[in-house]
């Protein structure tokens, strides 16, 4: 719980980039990756997406591998069971288990393929979001937009939060580990229940604290912020445009209306 | 139980959206009137927000050694109720999302539908019966946790049958199979994370069992009786 990817979007060199820029170039290759009906697609914005990420982010190659082996993992579960029930077309391969007939069609296999790779552009996509954005900055955008007041201040309130709790969290669980609070099932229950347990309260006690400094500092439903402006530069806006005239002319090519 | 981002093709993901957006504007809708009332009441969900999100973070001993994580949205809904534990539950995936890369941003509604509203809403409903009923206060609180995240679990299961429906069979046949595959992870950690939720209200309940009453989540009498009968 320890590697956010907040803590590496802070130190990106992409950072300071324009936030619209980047917003709009994760949603053409969410949207792209989405509705495009050929693996080719998606597969272009995972190594799109992947090279901006590691290049331009300054990810570590091996800590961005890492990330991707959890989501691969359920994606591969899901499309394992595509694989088997999904689809007509002739039979490619067949497998007998336990008296049960399950076979691979043509159609089972091409589905579990796209939907293995628009999963992989969509995880490509968030993890440039994430990884080049910190949520400090994404706050000002959902103010410009319409979004709720008492939303955004919730949001605001809960992401300094996490910090303040997570740090507590990590500690007990340090003394407790030492203490062999976690050398078995029945004792790392207990131990993670008790740790949990003191956590609500020491929240508790958090938001207490919370509400009279607020108050202190007349409060009044709203946080002002300053939102920075960052220019896009030339070739940033041409390396983008170029990406999205990409996604558009390969789902053209392979075959499906882009963007619907 | 995530989604992942991408696994849901359109129109799915649009449509879950729609069934979700309705709850969470209800959602804001209640959280605004309660707070013209109730101030301090914004630090509090703040507070509790980022509780559930660390709540989840935290790696639940297993029994299959996969890595499974507790939803804490059942817990939630015990302590504010299901249509608020909505409104949290969608900026704690946002932010798990984003920081953790557990689900994604459009099977966000997806994801919200399951762990965010159908899960607190069965929590709350049983929590609520089974109180009334007189039953345990810990095995209620164990009952209602672990049924939310059964209920979420097998909500999920049947947002990827209809989205992925069998040759053969159907959208049942497909259900049944994503269940059957995804069992093996959720089945314990449904009956752990209720274990665990039940022992976190036991701690509470020791120290500021005042804090559940103020939330009134048990009255003054019934936490009188709760402790008569730990002593």
């Amino acid at each position: 719980m320890d590697n956010m990817l907040d803590d590496q979007a802070l130190l990106s060199p992409l950072r300071h980039t324009n936030n619209y820029l980047k917003l709009i170039i994760v949603a053409a290759g969410l949207l792209g990756g989405i509705s495009a009906s050929s693996p080719v697609t998606p597969l272009f914005i995972a190594l799109c997406m992947s090279f901006a990420s590691v290049v331009f982010g300054a990810v570590p190659l091996k800590f961005y591998l890492k990330l991707m082996l959890v989501p691969l993992g359920f994606a591969a579960v899901g499309s394992a069971v595509i694989l088997f029930f999904f689809g007509s077309g002739h039979e490619i391969a067949a497998v007998t288990i336990a008296g049960h007939h399950l076979a691979i069609t043509s159609q089972g296999l091409n589905m579990a393929s796209l939907v293995l790779a628009r999963t992989l552009s969509g995880m490509c996509c968030l993890f440039f979001l994430a990884l080049s954005t910190p949520m400090v900055e994404l706050f000002s955008v959902l103010k410009a937009s319409r979004v709720p007041d008492v939303l955004i201040e919730l949001s605001m309130l809960i992401y300094h939060y996490i910090f303040v709790l997570l740090e507590v969290a990590v500690s007990i669980k340090f003394a407790q580990t030492v203490r062999l609070g976690y050398k078995d099932l029945l004792s790392s229950l207990r131990s993670t229940a008790m740790l949990a347990g003191t956590l609500f309260i020491r929240s508790w006690d958090q938001a207490d604290k919370l509400y009279l400094a607020m108050n202190s500092r007349c409060y009044d439903g709203k946080l002002v912020m300053f939102s920075p402006n960052n220019p896009i530069k030339a070739p940033e806006l041409l390396i983008s445009s170029l990406f999205v005239l990409s996604i558009i002319a390969l789902s053209f090519i392979t075959g499906n209306p882009p963007l619907v | 139980m995530h989604i992942m981002e991408g696994f849901l093709p359109g129109p799915w993901w649009q449509i879950w959206f729609a069934v979700s957006l309705p709850v969470i504007l209800y959602g804001i809708h209640k959280l605004n009137r309660m707070m013209e009332v109730k101030r301090d009441l914004l630090p509090l969900l703040a507070v509790a927000g980022a509780y559930i999100f660390v709540l989840s973070s935290l790696k639940l001993p297993s029994v299959t050694g996969s890595c499974s994580h507790p939803t804490g949205t059942g817990m939630a809904a015990i302590l504010f109720g299901p249509a608020i534990s909505a409104v949290l539950s969608m900026i704690v995936l946002l932010y798990q999302s984003l920081f953790l890369a557990h689900g994604g941003l459009t099977t966000l509604g997806a994801n919200v539908f399951s762990m965010g509203i159908a899960g607190p809403v069965i929590a709350f409903v049983i929590y609520r019966t089974g109180m009334k009923a007189g039953l345990n206060f810990y095995f209620t609180v164990f009952l209602a946790t672990a049924m939310a995240d059964m209920a979420t679990y097998l909500i999920t299961s049947l947002e990827l049958a209809l989205a992925f429906p069998a040759q053969a069979g159907g959208i049942l046949a497909s259900f049944q199979a994503f269940a059957a595959v995804f069992a093996i992870t959720q089945l314990p950690l449904a009956v752990i994370e209720g274990a665990i939720t039940a022992l976190i209200f036991k701690y509470v309940i020791q120290i500021r069992g005042d804090v559940l009453v103020k939330l009134n989540v048990i009255g003054e009498a019934g936490l009188r009786r709760i402790k008569e009968a730990a002593a």
